[in-house]
């Protein structure tokens, strides 16, 4: 009996767990992890002979699971930036060796003891130009259900984005939206809250545009990016647009951290960082890197519209992450 | 998804231990060592971790009960589960009788054939049937364009995202749980009690009210109360087809554990939910066991 439970248990680790000379990078899946792993994982495994294997899509209980049961088998993973500020702070990462990761030419916004960046991107509101007539010209008007009438979509989850996006368009200046006025923000929501449609992944949101079942939303660049390429009719407002990033993380006792840290100088170099910018439509962090990419593939990022730009509070969010959570959901569920 | 399966895993349990208490097995306690410590390994040792967790995560106490007790969000998840699972049953109950008597007196080669076609759909992966829903009932999606474009309708139906898309969804997943123990139970029945009824100048309808209905009895609350136990854990239907007005408990656990890193709460909640799930599937063997008891219909 004994016998066959280990013969059992040895075939699931040695199928699950990477080889030792290989590595696991895992993201978000989609048009976003495909760019990561052409941009950055493909070069890496030509210039070290390292195996890169993908996984996804990022499940934050499955990192702390992972660490708290001491069996991590992911090396690099892509995060919001500030669930990776909480979860440096709550012991869940390894801090990154800057001696095998250059730090001269990083973006300092996206780089801590504990993350690199990944990119960073804008929401920015999308539409289909099929099912609304007129052009929304900023977040007041996904909020006008006379002029604009239809659903809108927005992110589901409880992120930096939406509640300043309702406090924006209750007319909150700017450099006033942190400390964030949670009730005002919930009761601005409110008034459209029938006529939400909530989107969970990126994937998802395109979907929604594109086939029209909602009229616009708040999308990421990038994905608006990805439809527009394809030649979907939507169109985009980039007035008061709202920066956030991802980062690159190592969970605490990564099997093969020696490797995740050399990934993450490839990954983070102006070269990687350019190509993955060229390919998505997200932002570099590399200060390098723009030096290095098509003039009009500059002229996609969210670089190319500062004026307005907003960016998000991620230390913010990463101290009060949980407690807008709670209300979040609660909000929701109501 | 694990939700589910876990559900499974209660009915298989079960069914082992029946099939073991009546088929008294040779090898007598030795013989069954296997299968409990199967048991043991892959059931009972989590479930005995979630509850530790549930008391001691973040500090020992009951604080984690406290807190989803007390408060008016996890009060109202609480009912919209029951809610949800309880239209479920009802809404299952009702469309799968009329099926299941065609079954039941159809000739068995035919039968076989639907039952079949029934058995096949709880072969197709979940995920995917869900999917499907999800583009038949969208505002955009064939229901609505159908019935736009026929005139029946100028403005797309809600049949997404809200209470009715869960149910359909559900429902649709459900039906061959309550079909085949309600065939059983209506194969049973002696057709000769309805021509009686008949010759007695009963109408069909009162037929089937007072002789059908009350024969098919345990058969409708064996399989009703399966549906309902596993309803309370669905996940994926509800999160893809549902509301998040409708969020359903598995749901909101999913959010503890994953966005909230709450662990404590989240391992609370599943608890609470594990023991009304048993405590209704201990009333679900009481069921069985008494029609059992009183030598079947």
């Amino acid at each position: 009996m004994k016998l066959i439970f280990a013969g059992i248990l040895a075939g699931l680790l040695t199928t699950t767990a990477a080889k030792a000379e290989d590595m696991v990078f895992t993201s978000w899946g989609g048009t976003t992890q495909e760019a990561q792993t052409r941009s950055w994982a493909e070069p890496f495994t030509a210039a070290s002979g390292i195996k890169v294997l993908q996984d996804g899509p990022t499940d934050y209980g499955k990192l702390k699971a992972m660490v708290d049961a001491g069996n991590v088998s992911w090396d690099v993973v892509d995060v919001e930036m500030d669930f990776a500020i909480k979860a440096a702070k709550d012991g869940l990462l390894e801090p990154i060796d800057f001696n095998a990761v250059p730090k001269a030419d990083l973006d300092p916004r996206f780089t801590t003891d504990h993350a690199v960046g990944s990119f960073y991107y804008s929401f920015v509101l999308a539409w289909n130009k099929g099912a609304v007539s007129g052009e929304p010209a900023g977040w007041a008007d996904m909020f006008d259900l006379k002029k604009f009438p239809g659903k809108r979509t927005f992110y589901k989850w409880s992120a930096p984005g939406v509640i300043e996006i309702a406090l924006l368009a209750d007319g909150v200046p700017a450099d006033k939206l942190y400390p964030l006025d949670l009730d005002r923000a919930f009761k601005k929501l409110d008034t459209i809250k029938s006529d939400i449609v909530w989107w969970s992944g990126g994937a998802e949101s395109q979907q929604l545009i594109a086939s029209g079942e909602a009229a616009f939303g708040q999308l990421w660049n990038g994905r608006v990016f990805a439809l527009e390429k394809d030649g979907a009719d939507v169109g985009a407002s980039w007035s008061q647009n709202l920066t956030a990033a991802d980062v690159l993380v190592v969970p605490k006792g990564a099997r093969n951290k020696d490797a995740a840290m050399k990934f993450l100088a490839v990954a983070s170099s102006a070269a990687g960082q350019a190509k993955f910018a060229e390919a998505s439509g997200y932002a570099p962090i590399n200060t390098k890197a723009k030096a290095e990419m098509p003039a009009d593939a500059v002229k996609a990022l969210p670089d190319a519209h500062v004026d307005g730009q907003i960016n998000l509070d991620m230390n913010y969010w990463a101290e009060h992450r949980d407690e807008i959570a709670t209300r979040w959901y609660a909000w929701q569920a109501k | 998804m694990l939700v589910p399966l876990r559900n499974q895993g209660v009915a298989m349990s079960v069914e082992t231990q029946r099939s073991i208490a009546t088929m008294r097995m040779p090898g007598g306690l030795g013989g069954l060592l296997p299968a409990l410590i199967l048991i043991g390994l892959f059931f009972v040792v989590p479930v005995l971790a979630l509850l530790l967790r549930s008391v001691t995560d973040p500090a020992p106490g009951l604080q984690n009960y406290a807190a989803l007790l007390g408060d008016g969000t996890y009060a109202r998840v609480f009912f919209n589960t029951f809610l949800v699972a309880a239209v479920v049953t009802i809404v299952t109950i009702l469309v799968a009788f009329p099926v299941a008597w065609m079954l039941a007196i159809m000739p068995p080669a035919l039968a076989s054939i639907v039952f079949g076609i029934i058995i096949l759909s709880m072969w197709t992966n979940l995920l995917t049937r869900t999917y499907a829903w999800m583009v038949l009932l969208q505002r955009t999606g064939v229901i609505n364009r159908a019935l736009m474009a026929t005139g029946v309708i100028d403005q797309p139906l809600p049949l997404i995202n809200n209470l009715t898309g869960v149910t359909i969804g559900m429902v649709y997943i459900m039906l061959p749980f309550m079909i085949l123990p309600l065939v059983g139970t209506l194969r049973a029945i002696d057709p000769m009690t309805l021509r009686a009824a008949a010759l007695c100048g009963a109408s069909p309808f009162q037929a089937f009210r007072r002789i059908l209905l009350p024969l098919s009895l345990p058969g409708v609350a064996a399989g009703g109360l399966m549906v309902f136990v596993m309803s309370l854990g669905y996940f994926v239907t509800p999160a893809l087809l549902g509301g998040t007005a409708n969020m359903m408990l598995a749901e909101m656990i999913a959010q503890m554990i994953q966005s909230l890193l709450n662990w404590g709460l989240g391992s609370a909640a599943a608890f609470i939910l594990l023991v009304v799930t048993m405590a209704l599937y201990a009333l679900q063997l009481r069921l069985v066991g008494a029609r059992r008891a009183t030598g079947g219909v």
